[in-house]
């Protein structure tokens, strides 16, 4: 017999669906936050980077010439020469094109970022041994680098007789080829090298860990890390006009993208036409962020934004996924707006917590 | 002396300042000349004006409104020749400085100072009340008392109910100093030095650390090798 309410036996099925409903409202809003599967370093054996190391170093040690055809998301292609010689460095000379070719030296600097390259790969995905393959008919050994949830984020294609890796695609997130680049007509040996080239070596400022919190103290956005995924690997600063400028470079270990961060503001009439072979579509184009004043979003992979917020000029170039290069681009300071309320948030974000 | 008119002594003779030997001559003067007669008669009268000038009487519409402020008719109010700080008790019995109503008003006394809105119990009330009816000239200074009135009765109904109605006021204040002074700070740094980045060095120093350069599309000269976009697309 009981002696209970008999209404309470009515009540207990309600209160249970009610806390039901609460705890499947609870799940929804914090699904709706949460990172998703794929935005998280994935486990896993990492059997490729032995392969990838080898193919780095025979880099550093094999001269060779070849034309490096590079393909964006439009899938039409274009082609480099390239003069690689260990020591030296590398000739980039666009076919097709009057322009001088590009020579990039070799310095120790550019060594310790492969390194560091390759680390963001290993930390990032699942750098797998996918086997042996064949490229344009050479046998070749297949790397696959691996979101958290499965799916390729990049191949790498290292020649089984040379050791050098040939070719490399990167994927965005719907698993569309975003850039490709290939090596034909390989030679191994010494190639021509150019009597006249327009030269570059990293700017000579290297900036380490002390440095870069100096500048953050003194209000510089040089953040360690824009998104899970992008991480500093470099950064450096150099003088334009007595002006400090600093460059940070971000990877994922596919893809850079480099952050050129300057104090100031912008004219009324600042640069706002494709510049150094970008292809832009325009201001408020949908490449990176319709927020931002200039974006240029290439058809081969590569993108351009400048913005001024926080009393910074930004200045983003990307050789990456439209998506990454958003992401890297939204992380930042938003660019500055000009109403009330705009500038009544911008005056509490300098206030901070009074 | 006969021949001399009183003069001075004409004053002092309707006064009765005299000596009883001057007062017997002059009158015998005034007997003789009928111009100091006359002047005497009119000082006699003069002063007797003067005698019959009492204290002034009070106004009646004055006193009659100053009775209306205190109740209404059969009420023991104040006399109006009172003091006006009430009561008769002097100077010092009125309410302290400072002890006037409050913003807002006294919460949970409606009957009291604020509770109500003042003069709720004027002449409006009850304009039989006081035996000096309004003058008609004065219609234009009442609706404007009246709209001062309906003023601070909408703010007091307002704020009363509210028990917080002070701090609200207080938090409002705070809110607009703090928007105002974030709109300040908010403003364009005039320190800034106006730059015109340098996208070409830019690129090269991008080119640099990741060994590739900006291209433009397509260039006319390049023709890619048969099949080789199978591979560079996937496996």
């Amino acid at each position: 017999m009981s002696t209970g309410d008999p209404s309470s036996g009515a009540r207990r099925p309600v209160l249970a669906v009610l806390l039901v409903l609460i705890g499947l409202c609870a799940l929804l809003l914090t699904s709706a936050v949460h990172p998703g599967a794929h935005e998280v370093p994935a486990a896993g054996d990492d059997d490729g980077m032995p392969v990838l190391r080898a193919a780095a170093e025979a880099e550093g040690e094999t001269p060779y010439t070849a034309v490096r055809q590079v393909t964006g998301p439009d899938g039409q292609p274009y082609g480099l020469r390239v003069v690689n010689r260990p020591g030296e460095g590398v000739v980039l000379a666009p076919i097709g094109a009057e322009d001088e070719p590009f020579v990039v030296e070799a310095s120790q600097a550019l060594e310790s970022l492969d390194d560091r390259l390759l680390e963001m790969l290993r930390d990032t995905y699942r750098v797998a041994d996918a086997g042996r393959t064949e490229l344009d008919g050479r046998p070749a050994r297949l790397v696959e680098a691996e979101r958290a949830d499965g799916t390729v984020a990049g191949r790498f294609w290292v020649e089984a007789d040379s050791g050098l890796l040939v070719a490399r695609t990167v994927y965005d997130q719907a698993g569309d080829p975003a850039l490709s680049s290939n090596l034909t007509e390989l030679e191994i040996g010494e190639g021509e090298w150019p009597e006249r080239a327009e030269t570059g070596e990293p700017w000579g400022e290297a900036l380490d860990a002390q440095a870069r919190e100096d500048l953050r103290s003194e209000g510089w956005k040089v953040d360690e890390q824009l998104t899970w995924n992008l991480r500093l690997v470099d950064a450096r600063a150099t003088e334009h006009e007595g002006h400090k400028v600093v460059h940070a470079v971000y990877s994922d270990g596919l893809s850079q993208i480099s952050l050129f961060v300057q104090r100031g503001k912008l004219g009324s009439s600042h640069a706002s036409s494709p510049s150094g072979g970008y292809v832009g579509t325009e201001e408020g184009g949908t490449g990176i962020s319709s927020g931002h004043d200039t974006i240029f979003g290439g058809d081969v992979g590569q993108y351009q934004s400048m913005w001024q917020a926080d009393g910074f000029v930004f200045t983003v170039l990307a050789d990456a996924p439209a998506g990454l290069a958003g992401a890297a681009v939204k992380a930042l300071p938003a660019p500055e707006g000009s109403g009330f309320w705009a500038r009544v948030e911008r005056g509490l974000s300098r206030l901070g917590p009074l | 002396m006969s021949s001399e008119h009183l003069g001075e002594r004409l004053s002092a003779l309707v006064d009765g300042e005299l000596g009883p030997a001057e007062h017997e001559s002059a009158l015998i003067h005034l007997a003789k000349c009928e111009a100091c007669r006359f002047e005497a008669d009119m000082t006699r009268r003069l002063k007797r004006r003067l005698h019959g000038l009492g204290e002034p009487e009070p106004d009646l519409d004055f006193m009659g409104r100053l009775s209306s402020l205190d109740g209404g008719p059969g009420q023991d109010g104040p006399n109006p020749f009172d003091p006006p700080f009430g009561g008769g008790g002097g100077f010092g019995s009125s309410p302290p400085l400072g002890s006037s109503r409050p913003l807002g008003g006294f919460p949970g006394a409606p009957g009291g100072l604020g509770g109500e809105p003042l003069a709720a119990s004027g002449p409006e009330a009850d304009p039989t009340a006081t035996p000096g009816a309004r003058a008609p000239g004065t219609e234009a200074t009442g609706e404007r008392e009246r709209a001062d009135r309906g003023g601070s009765e909408l703010l007091s109904q307002l704020l009363t109910p509210f028990a917080g109605g002070r701090y609200a006021v207080a938090g409002a204040a705070v809110v607009t100093a703090l928007l105002g002074t974030a709109f300040v700070a908010g403003g364009e740094a005039e320190d800034a030095p106006v730059v015109e980045p340098r996208l070409a060095d830019y690129a090269v120093e991008h080119a640099v650390t990741s060994r590739h350069i900006p291209v433009e599309t397509s260039p006319e000269g390049y023709e890619p090798p048969p099949g080789s976009e199978v591979e560079q697309a996937g496996r």
